[in-house]
């Protein structure tokens, strides 16, 4: 059975495959965690606990998600455009799912310098 | 994990910090301490200087010509050379600001006092402000010799005299009578950056900023991307090295346009009104 992300609390529990996990949007002290299906699932744990989980579960393959800020987890894989003029992060698997972020200017800087040293790595 | 355990180290986050999760090294640090270590640096920056300047002030002068000296000639020219007549687009990120600088190449600065057109022009935008309610130009400005109008609240100034644009900041500046004398150009706007250093203005909403700048010997007009205060904005253009810069008649209800090296003409704000007032004042280059 492939990895999957588990989140569970009381009576229920969602599963997901991380690389169908999109993004994961904080709404105080619950989640929307955003799946390819495009049907967010609201979980009872904040961002930051969230955070843990995908850390202890995932390890180094959690690397591929990233903290936003106070609002977001977001799944590098996704990123389909960084527009710091107009504030946007545009997530898109450029085929069914597209979903824009309004994450601050200063967190967008850090993540296109970030991204532009990853693939100048490569 | 019982989830009163995992509180909540992670969720002290700012909003403007990123961190790769499974990388526990990849982060960026708290703006806070971050701070805290420019304020101590600053701190002993400032007790050195105190003392230089008490003990030692012959030496400080001296060090401050020297600095600025170097920070003007270390600067490289922007962009390309070139032997067309054209508007070379350039942008770039300062700080948290989106620059679009527009550099002219081989063409001729003038102002005229009405929405210009000709397919000579390469590069326009709007200069001197205009009264909304009767149409006057508010400050002092010049065209091919004629005073059209003698306001001066506003200290930045730009004069054009044979071809060459001058941007200052003074009250009262000769290169008025100049430009009346010699048939050249002359107006007056909010000044935002004189020697390299800030200047602050009283108005504090945000739109999408214009100036004309000088740096290392080359004029140029940069427009900001995003809405900002003129605050925000002339520190940009500091950072980004200008040494003189004033405003420009900016907002999303100005005009303007630049040619590229294609030929195709394209406005700075694509949703821009044009024509509004009776008398529309503009700096352009041919």
């Amino acid at each position: 059975m492939g990895k999957f992300i588990v989140i569970s609390k009381g009576t229920e529990m969602l599963r997901i495959p991380p690389e169908r996990l999109v993004y994961i949007s904080a709404d105080g002290n619950y989640s929307d965690v955003h799946t390819l299906d495009g049907r967010p699932q609201m979980v009872s744990y904040q961002l930051g606990q969230l955070e843990d989980m995908i850390s202890d579960q995932l390890g180094d393959e959690g690397s591929s998600f990233i903290r936003l800020g106070r609002g977001y987890i977001v799944n590098m894989e996704y990123v389909h455009l960084i527009d710091i003029s107009q504030k946007r992060l545009v997530l898109s698997d450029c085929e069914c799912f597209y979903q824009e972020l309004e994450p601050s200017r200063e967190v967008l800087v850090k993540l296109k310098a970030y991204l532009d040293a990853t693939y100048s790595d490569d | 994990m019982p989830l009163t355990a995992m509180t909540d180290k992670k969720n002290e986050i700012h909003d403007d910090e990123f961190r790769v999760i499974g990388k526990p090294g990849v982060t960026t640090a708290p703006e806070s301490g971050k701070w805290n270590l420019v304020w101590i640096i600053l701190a002993i920056v400032a007790a050195i200087g105190i003392l230089l300047v008490v003990f030692w002030p012959k030496t400080k002068a001296e060090s401050q010509e020297t600095a600025v000296s170097a920070t003007q000639f270390d600067l490289e020219p922007l962009g390309v050379t070139n032997d067309r007549t054209f508007t070379e687009r350039i942008d770039t990120l300062v700080g948290t600001v989106q620059l679009a600088v527009y550099l002219p190449h081989n063409a001729t600065p003038v102002l005229t006092a009405d929405v210009p057109s000709g397919s000579d022009i390469i590069l326009a935008a709007r200069a001197a402000d205009v009264r909304a309610d009767n149409g006057k130009i508010n400050e002092a400005f010049v065209c091919e010799g004629r005073a059209l109008a003698f306001g001066m609240s506003k200290k930045g100034y730009c004069a054009i005299l044979g071809g060459e644009v001058t941007i200052g900041v003074a009250a009262d500046s000769p290169l008025f009578e100049e430009a009346v004398e010699s048939g050249g150009y002359f107006f007056r706007q909010y000044p935002l950056v004189d020697n390299g250093t800030l200047v602050e203005n009283e108005p504090k909403n945000k739109t999408m900023r214009r100036a004309i700048c000088s740096r290392a010997g080359q004029i140029f007009i940069a427009v900001s991307e995003t809405d900002e205060s003129f605050h925000d904005f002339a520190q940009a253009l500091v950072e980004f090295g200008v040494e003189n810069a004033i405003y420009l008649t900016g907002g999303h209800a100005s005009g303007g346009w630049w040619v590229g090296p294609d030929g195709t003409s394209r406005p700075f704000d694509p949703k821009a009104r044009t024509g509004i007032y009776e008398n529309e004042t503009y700096i352009l280059w041919k």
